[in-house]
């Protein structure tokens, strides 16, 4: 290992110079456009800070290289629940607790099932999307209030504001980064990530790391649906249902690998997920049309994964 | 490859200063417009008359938010529309309209529904809200009655069985379930003595049954008969062939849909002999299914319906918004319009259709969109919706 020169460091903080370059263009084009840029910060923490939360979490899953197409739909039945769980009793301590509890029951049977029946977690997951996707709309027939589920939004309108959300985001990734980097947990799923023939051949419990992942999840899962409920309180069969594909990109966009394994950081799912609302926010003030504004910011999509990949191409064990 | 990473970057920075000109040259009055569909005919009809007519003609600009699916998404929608400066917000999007109205009047920005209607509760505690315009749409008595129309047309010709698309009903779409209603209480009421469908005799208790039920059964209601019902947008092949196999049902004289019914009934109904009606909207898709024979029946908005609700809205951005005599915001119906032929809907079409002349052109709106316009005169105007009352409008 040589000493790295600045332009080999470069590609490994591609994804906060990208964040970085969306804030300056941010502030640029909301200067250009006569924009409201403070009330667009307010906007961007309100749009990204679920994405954020839940990608958070995910980061355990993807480290162990593997993939969880359920988030949205989980999200989205914790947040039904919880909802309906506030409006049978009317406390918002029991809303929290149904929304953690009813994520940490799925990811507990999601990766229970990936153990018993020795199925990679993915697998389990698209079961339980179409599983979770259909309890919502009987979830919805069940309250017998038409096709939404609702809570009163007086009722949550003291959390709904940024330092609660940004406090809640904070102690979360405090949470995960403390189990991800301080404990052998993280450096366990780093090496099943990287190689997992190696990991099992050193005694490393895949399917207990799994379920440890899961639960972890699952907890962001909670979180990101008690606040989707504080932020719009009106829930129907496709509430957090784009979460799931917000997750893959803010993951991608923030610098970590799909894969999974050594280059996993706790940090890329808050990165990508603010570097994606600022990138929204910076389209909307363009007024672009969605076709021209989806366009480019796949392109900047590119750009950005491009350059964070940059340093693994040629390398052996790039995972 | 450091030349195509140097080329990538320069690629995006011309991109984005290549969209910077346009939006540094207007300084028009900014109007954000909520939608929950972007891609139906109907949508794009509606999206032509404000950007390509409207916008022209009165020199704003509209903003448009992506296909919204839920209420965060419309309450991030309208957090980039106050971002941006939009003096308003139109909304075709009904997840939570509460919600819309409380987010608009907090931050000091217009709020108006096109294409729809408060419910009464939802209207007595915002009529009087300061930057709440008003709604101008089809309400939910004008979506039963277009149900209701649709299927009395076809008894009155003296057909006795039928099948029916709910569409949104399993859902809850309101309007699905309103329109199919319609269509129950009419075979109800035309069905002969006794006639009642799972027991419903009237229109409040046959709602009361679909939202119980989240569907429709099939079955006789008096001496008419519901042979066939397909709810649900499935799209896969399960659903399909229930589609296919209601169109096929032994002696079914007409296929009753809430909505996109040409969509998704279109390619079976080509030859069979079984009439279709549906609710939605005056392009040349239709017009094509009509004149080939697919389409019988039609009840459709217009595009330029959302003209008045424009005219309102800049009124109130201008200072001048219209109330009743108490003060109160407006809460106006405004119905479709029906076609029964291919000359009836080509005729339709052809005003429907035009960005130089539309159905409500800027001559027309210009006496709504005034500090003169009284409400009343405004309530006049808006009731005017049927084709022959706009001609006559336009003379």
């Amino acid at each position: 290992m040589g000493k790295q020169t600045i332009r080999e460091r470069i590609p490994a903080f591609a994804s906060i110079l990208g964040l970085l370059a969306l804030i300056a263009a941010y502030y640029i084009v909301g200067l250009i456009r006569d924009a409201n840029v403070a009330y667009g910060l307010k906007a961007v923490v309100n749009q990204s800070v679920v994405v954020a939360l839940v990608a958070t979490g995910a980061v355990f899953i993807y480290t162990l290289g593997s993939f969880d197409i359920s988030l949205g739909a989980a999200t989205g039945v914790s947040a039904l629940l919880g909802a309906m769980a506030y409006n049978a009793t009317g406390s918002l301590p029991v809303m929290f607790l149904v929304c953690i509890g009813v994520a940490v029951a799925i990811g507990f049977i999601n990766s229970s099932l990936a153990s018993v029946f020795n199925l990679p977690i993915f697998v389990t997951t698209v079961a339980m999307m179409s599983v979770l996707s259909a309890f919502m709309l009987i979830l919805i027939g069940w309250n017998g209030a038409g096709d939404t589920i609702k809570v009163k939004a007086r009722d949550v309108r003291p959390l709904d504001n940024i330092p609660f959300k940004v406090a809640v985001l904070a102690a979360y990734i405090a949470l995960c980064w403390f189990v991800f980097t301080l404990l052998p947990t993280g450096r366990e799923a780093k090496f099943i990530g990287g190689n997992p023939v190696c990991a099992k051949l050193s005694g490393i419990d895949e399917k207990k790391l799994a379920i440890i992942a899961s639960l972890i999840s699952a907890i962001g899962i909670g979180l990101g649906a008690f606040l989707t409920i504080v932020y719009a309180p009106t829930l129907n069969k496709d509430t957090a249902s784009s979460i799931g594909m917000d997750v893959i990109i803010a993951i991608v966009f923030g610098g970590m690998p799909v894969s999974g394994g050594p280059r996993s950081r706790i940090l890329s799912a808050v990165v990508g997920a603010f570097s994606m609302g600022f990138l929204s926010q910076i389209m909307s003030m363009l007024n672009l049309g969605s076709g021209y504004g989806q366009m480019i910011k796949a392109a900047i999509f590119l750009l950005v994964v491009f350059i964070a990949l940059g340093s693994q191409r040629g390398k052996l064990l790039t995972r | 490859m450091k030349n195509l990473k140097r080329s990538l970057c320069l690629a995006l920075c011309l991109i984005l200063a290549l969209a910077c000109i346009p939006a540094m040259a207007d300084g028009n009055v900014k109007i954000g417009v909520l939608v929950s569909d972007a891609t139906s005919s109907e949508a794009l009809a509606f999206r032509a008359y404000y950007t390509e007519y409207i916008a022209k003609a009165y020199g704003v600009e509209f903003i448009y938010s992506d296909e919204l699916t839920d209420a965060a998404g419309e309450k991030s929608a309208i957090d980039n529309f106050i971002v941006n400066n939009c003096k308003a917000v139109i909304s075709f999007s009904s997840f939570d309209r509460p919600a819309q109205i409380d987010q608009c009047d907090a931050a000091g920005i217009y709020n108006a529904v096109a294409t729809g209607t408060l419910t009464d509760e939802q209207y007595d505690e915002y009529k009087d809200y300061e930057y709440y315009v008003g709604a101008i749409g089809p309400s939910m008595d004008i979506e039963f009655q277009a149900g209701y129309d649709m299927a009395a047309y076809y008894i009155d010709q003296g057909m006795t069985k039928f099948g029916m698309f709910g569409g949104g009903v399993p859902y809850y779409v309101d309007m699905h379930i309103y329109r199919a209603a319609g269509m129950l209480t009419a075979m109800v009421e035309k069905g002969g003595e006794g006639a009642n469908y799972k027991g419903a005799d009237n229109a409040g208790a046959i709602i009361g049954q679909i939202y119980a039920d989240g569907g429709i059964d099939t079955g006789a209601i008096g001496n008419l008969e519901l042979a066939a019902y397909v709810g649900g947008y499935d799209f896969n092949d399960a659903w399909f062939g229930k589609l296919s196999q209601m169109v096929g049902t032994e002696g079914i004289q007409a296929i009753l849909t809430v909505g996109s019914g040409v969509d998704v009934l279109g390619g079976f109904i080509s030859g069979s002999g079984v009439k279709l009606a549906t609710v939605d909207s005056f392009t040349p898709a239709m017009q094509e299914a009509m004149d080939n024979g697919i389409l019988d029946y039609m009840a459709g908005k217009f595009a330029a319906s959302i003209g008045p609700i424009f005219a309102a809205t800049l009124n109130a951005v201008n200072g001048q918004p219209i109330r009743d005599s108490e003060g109160n915001a407006l809460a106006l119906g405004q119905g479709y319009w029906v076609a029964t032929s291919s000359e009836q809907f080509a005729q339709y079409c052809a005003v429907d259709s035009s960005m130089t002349d539309p159905a409500y052109t800027k001559e027309i709106l210009d006496q709504y969109a005034s500090s003169e316009v009284s409400y009343d005169d405004f309530v006049d105007f808006v009731s005017q919706y049927s084709f022959d009352e706009i001609v006559s409008l336009k003379k």
